[in-house]
């Protein structure tokens, strides 16, 4: 540290900023040594330097100088103002997103209302399909048991004559045990809230008619009608008997029989 | 001996000046124009002395103030008062642009740059308001052999170095060196002298 001698002459001119590179490095290259002498010399010669301005001669800057500085100023604080403090009131990126949002929630209740209405048409388009299943199945189950009764032998078949004799002939056919098929061709439809009705004559004397299922014939006049499971027993039964009644059926026959057919 | 009469900083002791420059900190405007109001005609004085032109002094002295309004943190009250570090900005500045305006490589406006150090005073200094302040220096200057004058006066307000000075004045190297040391001591002998 107290190498300074050679230094020492350097500290005002280094102060000044007279030094040539050369002698100017090796003179910081001494200070970063740590030398608080020469570091406090550097100091006082700093000082020294700086009354040199006091030489200058008086002169004023111009008016317009400050007022140049101070737009500036002005602008520049505004600006950091600004950037700092939020602007009162709700942003316009804060309206964008509440719009977004009000159009997103409009948009979703009517997809969803869009979606409830085609599940619902799905939902009844299936039922449908379902219920038209469940016909069919039934129509299939009841084909099947016409054909087992029409082609089993243990069926009886016998005919119903009719009253009228414009009116043809039906052909009925009785399984023990699957019950009775009706079939006929061009039966006249009945005349309005009315329905044709099948009658089971039982053999006991003084025995009322026991009354079976109401039914039509198609568009075509085509009759066939299946009794699953007839009220009374073929062999407790003299004859088979279809009237015309009201639509609703009836407990006992209100006409005379249009077609008659003696079971046993 | 000089260094004797340098007191330690008083960290208490707070400058208006060191109150405006923190104020500035919060950009507050008419704290700057007080400082501006303060010291700008010794800061415009030492830059035209040293750039010699009305125009380009207040181009300078323009960008010296605009570095204090932006980058007022780099002053530390701290370690010095706050005339000196300024003056050193601007004699920096105004150099800088003597420098580059001969090599046409002007700076950017807002070009950072490496500040100077702050720059305490003595004791005795510390009452001294502007005016007696240069009056003393002018009349110690005064008091130095031409020679000497003129060589400060050149790695002053013209910032050449030793060789450049002796190139200019023709003079060996050492012999400026000379000056310009005997010169200084001189000049700090004399300033102690009249305090």
């Amino acid at each position: 540290m107290n190498n300074c001698g050679q230094f020492r002459e350097l500290v005002e001119a280094y102060a000044l900023g007279a030094l040539d590179a050369e002698e100017r490095v090796a003179f910081e290259a001494h200070l970063a040594t740590g030398c608080k002498d020469c570091a406090q010399a550097v100091e006082e010669a700093r000082w020294l330097v700086n009354q040199l301005a006091y030489l200058a001669p008086n002169a004023a800057p111009s008016d317009m100088l400050k007022a140049r500085l101070m737009q500036t100023v002005r602008a520049e604080a505004r600006a950091a103002q600004g950037s700092v403090e939020p602007k009162a009131g709700i942003p316009f990126w804060m309206w964008a997103g509440v719009a977004a949002l009000l159009v997103l929630t409009v948009y979703s209740a009517w997809d969803a209302r869009r979606l409830q209405k085609e599940i619902q048409t799905v939902n009844e388009s299936a039922a449908a399909e379902f219920k038209q299943r469940e016909q069919l199945q039934q129509e299939l189950a009841v084909a099947k048991r016409q054909a087992h009764i029409l082609t089993d032998t243990n069926s009886k078949k016998f005919a119903m004559w009719p009253h009228d004799t414009q009116m043809p002939k039906l052909e009925a056919m009785w399984h023990p045990e699957l019950g009775i098929c009706v079939m006929g061709q061009k039966v006249p439809m009945p005349s309005s809230n009315r329905a044709l009705q099948l009658w089971l004559i039982p053999k006991a004397p003084g025995s009322k008619p026991m009354p079976s299922l109401t039914f039509w014939p198609d568009a075509e006049g085509k009759l066939v009608l299946m009794v699953e499971n007839p009220p009374d027993v073929m062999a407790d039964t003299k004859a088979l008997a279809i009237t015309e009644e009201p639509a609703g059926g009836s407990a006992q026959p209100t006409s005379a029989p249009m077609w008659v057919g003696g079971v046993s | 001996m000089f260094l004797a009469v340098l007191t330690p900083k008083d960290s208490s002791e707070v400058s208006p000046d060191a109150m405006l420059v923190h104020q500035l900190l919060q950009r507050d405007v008419d704290a700057f124009e007080q400082l501006y109001d303060r010291h700008s005609r010794i800061v415009y004085a030492l830059v035209l002395r040293i750039v010699q032109q009305a125009s380009t002094a207040e181009e300078v002295v323009q960008d010296v103030f605009l570095q204090l309004w932006r980058n007022a943190r780099r002053y530390d009250s701290r370690r010095g008062p706050f005339v000196p570090w300024l003056m050193a900005v601007a004699r920096n500045r105004a150099l800088d642009h003597l420098r580059l305006k001969s090599e046409r490589q002007r700076r950017r406006e807002d070009q950072t740059e490496e500040l100077p150090p702050v720059i305490d005073f003595p004791q005795f200094e510390k009452a001294l308001d502007e005016k007696r302040r240069a009056e003393r220096v002018r009349a110690v200057m005064g008091s130095l052999n031409a020679q000497q004058k003129k060589v400060i006066e050149l790695a002053y307000f013209e910032g050449l170095s030793h060789t450049e000075i002796a190139e200019t004045l023709k003079e060996p190297l050492g012999t400026v060196k000379s000056w310009i040391r005997n010169g200084l001591l001189r000049l700090k002998e004399g300033l102690q002298a009249t305090t």
